[in-house]
């Protein structure tokens, strides 16, 4: 499978601290794998260094054939890599609506369109996605005003406004009802089969295990595992870093 | 399917009353009309005039500062940095005093060129400070008005120094009314036009979440030293039809912290981030400063502070902010300042 994704040997550093060391991780085209690992194993810090919200000390990430090692978050949105935050970011202020006609692809938005109001297409777009997520009928409410669960639709809304090629979800169940859970896993398997390969965070296990035709495991900054669920389930290691040595 | 939601919206939710904008325009048309009316009145003179038009600058400033205040959520505490900047380009460029260049242009493409030098300098200024946040940004551009300030007060060769300088007189106070009014309006309009297109919610996005609006694809340098720019130019553009009406400029006339302070409450008074706030807020605490100055001269800065408070606690969204929900609130600026932004999981507390 061609590497949309390709990071090699990314290290993440805060002052003493090696959030990540040397991590080596892909997403292939079309493809959906799951990163996993215990509190603190440098889960979200990776995703802030993928997408660019954070600088890397060393390594290289390289996503659809362009090196973005040093690219701003802006421009690597604009190449078609959308994420979401484990604390969640959605313009508060706004409308759900406003949220999502914002959160267009920008790489499009040329000056005349800067200086434009939304057109027709992107209003159609943001209402079908937001009928797809089950939050049309708050589309004129303030982002604010949402509970934590719609909030969370309306960032994967956001995300997929832009049309990405991947989608970097950071613990897209987290704070949700948990008759929800299931129908993310339902819009999550609609989103992939059309195209768009995902790299989910998530700390609940089964439901990567559920959707993922891969899995990555992280542990203390670097990987621990990689194989399918199957695979990484029983892997001796993956069960220490989880639950401990056998009679600690 | 069951529809995913778990339960009301909380209160605070945006009302998108159409009617009560359409009240706001209709309103504002009208006061145009009465301002453009104003001069054939009977009883209205030239101090009348003056002092109209001394207010039409300050709504001006007020309206330049929301766009980065309000709009993006940058509180700048020096923006009068750019009104002094048009104000001493343009006395410079018309002085014929000894003390001074001796350049004598005509004031239009004076003014024009202050607005130019003071647009300019806010973009190198902003290019430079706005990768800082909330106090350290506020604080960095208080330091550029006062450094300015102190360059002007030194470079006397071509600032006349301590001493000022002095502008060709040309007294014609209603053509100085029609020119401000219409360039208010003008200005206004222009603010209503963009918070409407992509460029102007884009604003908004920074200023809610920065780091969020840069992932989604903005490219959220480039517009904020935009918008900064713009602020700074059309600031300093006042700066110079000021200079000019004021036919004399001395470091501390032409920058003076006042009138970034006045920006700032007239904005609050009126409503952070919507159109309409600036103006309803700058007009009200000009008149209100009247009142105070005249009634209750020795306590009136102490009056004014307790306007501050009241708004903070009473009125946090302004007076525009009762009929129009698009902008934000003081309370919530101030999370954002001193970068204590609700956590996603929180409820929202602003009213």
């Amino acid at each position: 499978m061609t590497a949309l994704l390709d990071a090699r040997g990314v290290v993440k550093r805060f002052g003493g601290l090696t959030a990540v060391d040397g991590v080596d991780i892909g997403v292939g085209a079309g493809e959906m794998v799951g990163l996993i690992g215990p509190n603190g194993s440098g889960k979200t810090t990776l995703f802030d260094c993928l997408s660019r919200v954070s600088s890397l000390d060393a390594g290289s990430v390289r996503f659809d054939g362009v090196d973005i090692s040093r690219h701003r978050p802006h421009q690597v949105a604009r190449l078609g890599l959308a994420r979401t935050f484990q604390l969640i970011r959605v313009y508060r202020e706004l409308t759900v609506s406003e949220n999502m006609e914002l959160s267009i692809q920008w790489a499009r938005v040329g000056p005349a369109s800067l200086f434009g109001r939304t057109d027709p297409a992107t209003r159609r777009r943001a209402e079908s996605l937001l009928e797809f997520l089950l939050l049309s009928r708050l589309r004129d409410e303030r982002a604010g005003a949402l509970s934590g669960g719609q909030r969370r639709l309306l960032e994967i809304g956001m995300a997929l406004m832009s049309e990405p090629k991947l989608l970097l979800l950071d613990e897209a169940t987290s704070g949700v009802n948990p008759t929800l859970v299931a129908e993310i896993a339902d819009r999550l398997r609609e989103v992939n089969a059309n195209g768009v390969a995902i790299l989910l965070v998530e700390h609940n296990v089964g439901f990567v295990a559920e959707l993922c035709h891969r899995v990555v495991v992280l542990d203390r900054g670097a990987k621990l595992a990689e194989g399918t669920p199957g695979q990484v389930m029983e892997d001796p290691a993956v069960i220490e870093a989880y639950f401990g040595a056998e009679g600690e | 399917m069951r529809p995913a939601t778990s339960g009301e919206p909380a209160a605070g939710a945006r009302p998108g009353n159409p009617g009560r904008r359409r009240l706001l325009v209709r309103a504002s048309v009208g006061l145009l009309v009465l301002l453009a009316v104003l001069p054939a009145l009977p009883g209205v003179g030239d101090a009348t005039l003056f002092t109209l038009t001394l207010m039409l600058t300050s709504v001006a400033v007020a309206v330049n500062w929301n766009l980065t205040g309000g709009f993006t959520g940058y509180v700048d505490f020096g923006h009068a940095v750019w009104f002094g900047i048009g104000a001493y380009t343009t006395a410079i460029l018309m002085s014929l005093q000894t003390n001074g260049p001796q350049i004598g242009w005509s004031a239009p493409p004076a003014i024009i060129l202050g607005a130019v030098v003071a647009g300019v300098l806010a973009a190198a200024i902003g290019r430079a400070t706005m990768r800082l946040k909330g106090p350290y940004f506020s604080i960095a551009l208080l330091g550029t008005f006062v450094a300015v300030r102190e360059i002007v007060r030194v470079s006397g060769g071509i600032t006349g120094g301590g001493v000022g300088l002095t502008l060709p007189p040309y007294l014609n106070r209603p053509l100085f009314y029609y020119i401000e009014l219409a360039l208010v309006a003008g200005l206004v309009a222009l603010t209503w036009w963009l918070r409407g297109t992509r460029f102007g919610a884009a604003l908004v996005a920074i200023r809610e979440d920065e780091v969020g609006a840069e992932t989604r694809g903005i490219n959220t340098t480039r517009l904020k030293v935009t918008v900064f720019s713009f602020a700074g130019f059309s600031t300093g553009l006042f700066g110079g039809l000021w200079a000019y009406q004021n036919t004399f400029v001395d470091p501390d006339i032409a920058f003076v912290e006042v009138r970034t302070i006045d920006a700032v409450m007239g904005t609050m008074l009126g409503g952070l981030g919507t159109v309409a706030g600036p103006v309803v807020g700058t007009v009200g605490l000009f008149w209100l400063r009247e009142f105070l100055w005249t009634h209750l001269l020795d306590y009136h800065l102490i009056a004014q502070g307790v306007l501050l408070i009241v708004i903070v606690l009473f009125l946090p969204r302004g007076l525009v902010g009762i009929i129009d929900p698009r902008g934000t609130s003081v309370t919530a600026l101030w999370r954002r300042w001193v970068g204590r932004s609700a956590r996603p999981d929180e409820p929202e507390r602003d009213p």
